[in-house]
């Protein structure tokens, strides 16, 4: 475990754990999110029971994969789209490129869509002289600075809004102002004409509707309807995993994903998009593109273990309960989906050896696993990821032979007296001290007791 | 790719023969507490989004000069065919499928409410509803439209609950963010 | 009944106190109690860092050391849990003592009904849950019925009590600066209390806490629960 990514993520992770600014943007913005979901359960008669039903969802499609991706596909033939079958994320690229490229696309807008930012699409669209504009609001700005989305719900969570005054002003030209208000309405009105003059709409998918064939599309904004209104080309880049047997799962799935996501009952717009425009409709797209794509999440399928992560529908709640994220911030996991969840599917994702040190960065608390809705069984995927890594040999060998030396001494009663008693000396020498030494660094080591618990009992024992 | 599209299958049908070690979580009890006054809960909820439930029609259009509407019938006969196109009205005025008591929501479509762009370019929306149009829940409002299509779906539909908003930056409530920063309602009956 | 006693490695050689707290209070319950001195260690820091061959070697251990006790009391959640939650799925079988061990404030409630063990402990303290005992075991109200009934004790709660110190075993040493950063937020959560102690369940969380506060020369001093509940 001594790649480059590794070495990032520590320096990283340890800047922000260390910066008590970024910490209070955090910690407030993951408190107004609490108290909104807090207020968003009770609408519920049962939160318990609804996160076993959303569970018993997902797990009926994901284990019947095959047959909903058919069913979902004939009927977006049906519906007069097209899809295309994406292994990688190269070929999703391809697919987008080409049809750009045939449609004479200069001008593309986009809403918010993580499983885009996966295959890193923008930079190819970018690079052969097609401009792209990110519509959502926060993925406008990441946009404009340059900057991946730090969180999967919430896009610039680290930003005050300074900081984004100070993005529009250096971008923009705009003036500076402390107002949310009037910065929303300088993006508003620079969006506005983006919109008007754009050949392509991409947006992702929170949903793909199998009996119905139709993706479905949640947001607050207005930005993805714009998106799949007025461009001649709609395309939707989905993931496999994004599939749900019958439309009827939406009742429960909208109202369950927005709680989670930001607390309301149900977000401001959930679209359903089944084809291109049909007469009499004057406006919208000639055609309707769904690129189903797979980028690992086949292996994911195969790991019987683990094939629930794929029940993810990307509501951001681990990432906002865990401790983990709360101090080091969504850039520092140097993923495209961070926190609980990207610690147990990026390995699986991408280069295992690679990312098999984000499962350490965890302390295995197990928040993630009772805020997912959907039942995720995260905090024991990060053991099993864990296990995993050292199964394949992505351990160090100093570490390797340490539990072994450690093996080796608790399989022995007097053995593990040895150590014991030499522990303890260490302590009262103040040795250890130095040999824990990144724990020690901020924290005191406990004092050494005269004696074990074994000691004393068998004295005790003995004295009764 | 169409080998891409057998190669995604094999590799699921594959994975799929050895089963899940989570099983499926079995439960049926209900998940909201029942909606019992849909036309009360609706207008409630409408109105806590700030949604606008108008009394007087005529004196609410007056508010605007350009107003764009869809071929809607029920539209057509209180408003008639409006005087300014989608992307330069003031007010779109829609039908709907239906309302939602529920969550305070209207699901307007290709079919209702004219072209996709009309009920969400506009500042202001306006939707024309019949109060028997109200239906208490999602489950009902998806039962529906499943009734009303019969397989014959819309190019696209939205459930629209209140106006477009966002809270990106620094969590602070902001309206209108790309859509319409006024939603409001017009009972017919 | 005939209980048997685990105590964890770490707990037998740095806070025999907490052990002794234990027996202590079971003894006043007059529970006959035995100690396998063959036992040492449950395996979980080579289960939580992935080495799953050794860590079974040693459950296993446990298995034949623990084989025929009616009932086994840890004073840790987070050994118990090692045990009861995740020796099944390592040995890829249930064992007849993995449902028999307990945390010992979950024995106290759950098993004999014990709310109130008799104990005196004039103070203010604040309780911290550990992620383990609250999320593996589900004990929550537990841990707080015994110290609601001890004298003279005042407890109060902290924000976010429910929020991990940081420890996290291994974490702790491969990831210091986070795990500081959470010790840091944990211990400002304390402070705010104005209490005199920090109890919990689980002594790694408190070596954990009490290393940050000795540090940071807060007078706030950490307690296990045993010894509370052990005080007259």
């Amino acid at each position: 475990m001594t790649t480059g990514t590794l070495t990032r993520f520590k320096l990283d992770a340890a800047t922000k754990a260390a910066d008590l600014h970024h910490r209070a943007v955090i910690q407030r913005n993951i408190t107004t999110y609490d108290v909104a979901v807090a207020r968003g359960k009770a609408r519920f008669s049962d939160w318990s029971n609804a996160r076993s039903r959303a569970a018993a969802i997902k797990w009926e499609a994901i284990n019947h994969l095959d047959r909903y991706l058919e069913q979902f596909e004939c009927n977006v033939l049906a519906n007069g789209g097209c899809v295309c079958w994406a292994e990688t994320a190269a070929d999703a690229r391809d697919y987008i490129l080409g049809l750009a490229k045939r449609h004479g696309v200069q001008k593309i807008v986009k809403s918010k869509s993580m499983t885009t930012e996966e295959i890193h699409l923008n930079q190819t669209l970018e690079g052969e002289g097609i401009r792209v504009i990110e519509t959502d609001l926060g993925e406008y700005i990441c946009q404009l600075r340059g900057e991946p989305p730090y969180h999967i719900v919430t896009p610039v969570m680290h930003l005050t809004k300074a900081d984004i005054a100070r993005t529009f002003q250096e971008k923009l030209g705009t003036p500076l102002t402390e107002s949310a208000e009037e910065l929303t309405m300088i993006a508003r009105a620079r969006l506005r004409h983006e919109f008007m003059a754009a050949d392509m709409g991409i947006t992702g998918a929170n949903f793909a509707v199998a009996d119905t064939g139709m993706v479905a599309i949640t947001e607050n904004e207005g930005n993805a309807r714009l998106s799949f209104s007025l461009p001649r080309v709609h395309v939707a880049v989905v993931g496999i995993e994004k599939l749900i047997p019958r439309l009827e799962d939406l009742a429960l799935l909208w109202p369950l994903l927005s709680t989670s996501g930001t607390g309301q009952a149900v977000t401001v717009y959930n679209s359903l998009v089944g084809g291109p425009r049909q007469s009499p409709e004057t406006l919208g797209p000639e055609e309707f593109h769904v690129v189903l794509l797979d980028n690992g999440r086949t292996r994911l399928l195969a790991d019987v273990e683990q094939r629930d992560a794929l029940h993810c529908i990307r509501c951001g709640a681990c990432l906002n309960i865990c401790p983990v994220y709360r101090n080091i911030g969504g850039h520092a996991y140097g993923t495209t989906y961070q926190g609980p969840i990207g610690s147990v599917i990026t390995p699986h994702l991408r280069d295992e050896r690679d990312w098999s040190h984000l499962p350490y960065a965890s302390s295995l608390c197990g928040a993630c696993t009772d805020v997912c809705p959907v039942r995720i069984d995260l905090h024991h995927h990060l053991l099993h990821n864990r296990r995993n890594a050292v199964q394949h040999k992505f351990d160090s060998t100093g570490q390797s032979l340490l539990f072994r030396a450690w093996l080796w001494t608790m399989q022995s009663p007097p053995r593990y007296a040895v150590a014991g008693k030499a522990a303890r000396l260490a302590l009262r020498l103040g040795i250890a001290q130095k040999f824990l030494r990144p724990w020690t660094a901020n924290r005191e080591l406990p004092k050494a007791p005269a004696q074990s618990f074994k000691d004393y009992w068998r004295r005790h024992e003995r004295g009764s | 790719m169409n080998a891409a599209r057998e190669n995604i299958l094999t590799r699921v049908r594959t994975a799929l023969r050895s089963e899940s070690r989570h099983p499926p979580p079995a439960t049926d009890a209900s998940v909201f507490p029942p909606v019992l006054n849909s036309e009360v809960r609706f207008k409630e909820e409408f109105v806590a989004l700030t949604g606008e439930v108008v009394q007087n029609l005529g004196q609410f259009l007056k508010g605007f000069t350009r107003i764009a509407t869809d071929g809607n019938p029920l539209v057509q006969e209180l408003v008639g065919a409006g005087n300014a196109g989608i992307r330069d009205a003031d007010l779109g005025v829609t039908g709907c499928d239906c309302l939602v008591a529920q969550t305070g929501s209207v699901i307007v479509s290709t079919h209702s409410a004219g072209d996709r762009a009309l009920s969400v370019l506009p500042p202001t929306h306006l939707i024309i509803a019949h109060r028997s149009q109200i239906v208490p829940d999602l489950d009902a409002a998806i039962m529906w439209l499943r009734e009303r299509y019969r397989g014959h779906w819309p190019s696209a539909l939205s459930l629209i609950t209140g106006p477009s908003r966002t809270a990106d930056i620094e969590k602070i409530l902001v309206m209108g963010a790309h859509g319409p920063k006024r939603i409001a309602v017009y009972f017919v009956d | 009944m005939r209980v048997a006693l685990f105590i964890p490695c770490f707990v037998d050689q740095l806070f025999p106190n907490v052990a002794i707290a234990m027996t202590k209070v079971l003894s006043r319950l007059n529970l006959d109690m035995y100690y396998p001195p063959e036992q040492t260690c449950c395996g979980q820091p080579a289960f939580n860092t992935g080495y799953w061959d050794e860590a079974r070697s040693l459950a296993k251990r446990y298995c034949e050391i623990f084989a025929d006790a009616d009932a086994i009391i840890c004073p840790s959640g987070s050994c118990t849990a090692m045990v009861r939650n995740f020796y099944p799925e390592l040995l890829g079988r249930e064992e007849l003592c993995t449902s028999k061990t307990y945390e010992f404030s979950e024995f106290l409630v759950r098993k004999l009904r014990v709310t109130d063990v008799g104990a005196q402990f004039p103070a203010r303290v604040t309780y911290h849950d550990a992620c383990h005992a609250l999320r593996e075991l589900r004990l929550k109200d537990e841990p707080r019925q015994l110290l609601r009934n001890v004298r003279g004790l005042e407890l109060v709660e902290m924000d976010q009590a429910e929020t991990c110190c940081g420890f996290g075993g291994t974490f702790s040493v491969k990831f210091p600066m986070i795990s500081g950063a959470m010790d840091d937020a944990k211990v400002a959560a304390i402070e705010k209390t104005k209490a005199q102690y920090v109890v919990s369940s689980d002594s790694s969380c408190l070596m954990q806490i009490d290393g940050y506060l000795r540090r940071q020369n807060l007078p706030i001093k950490t307690i296990s629960l045993a010894e509370v509940l052990a005080a007259t």
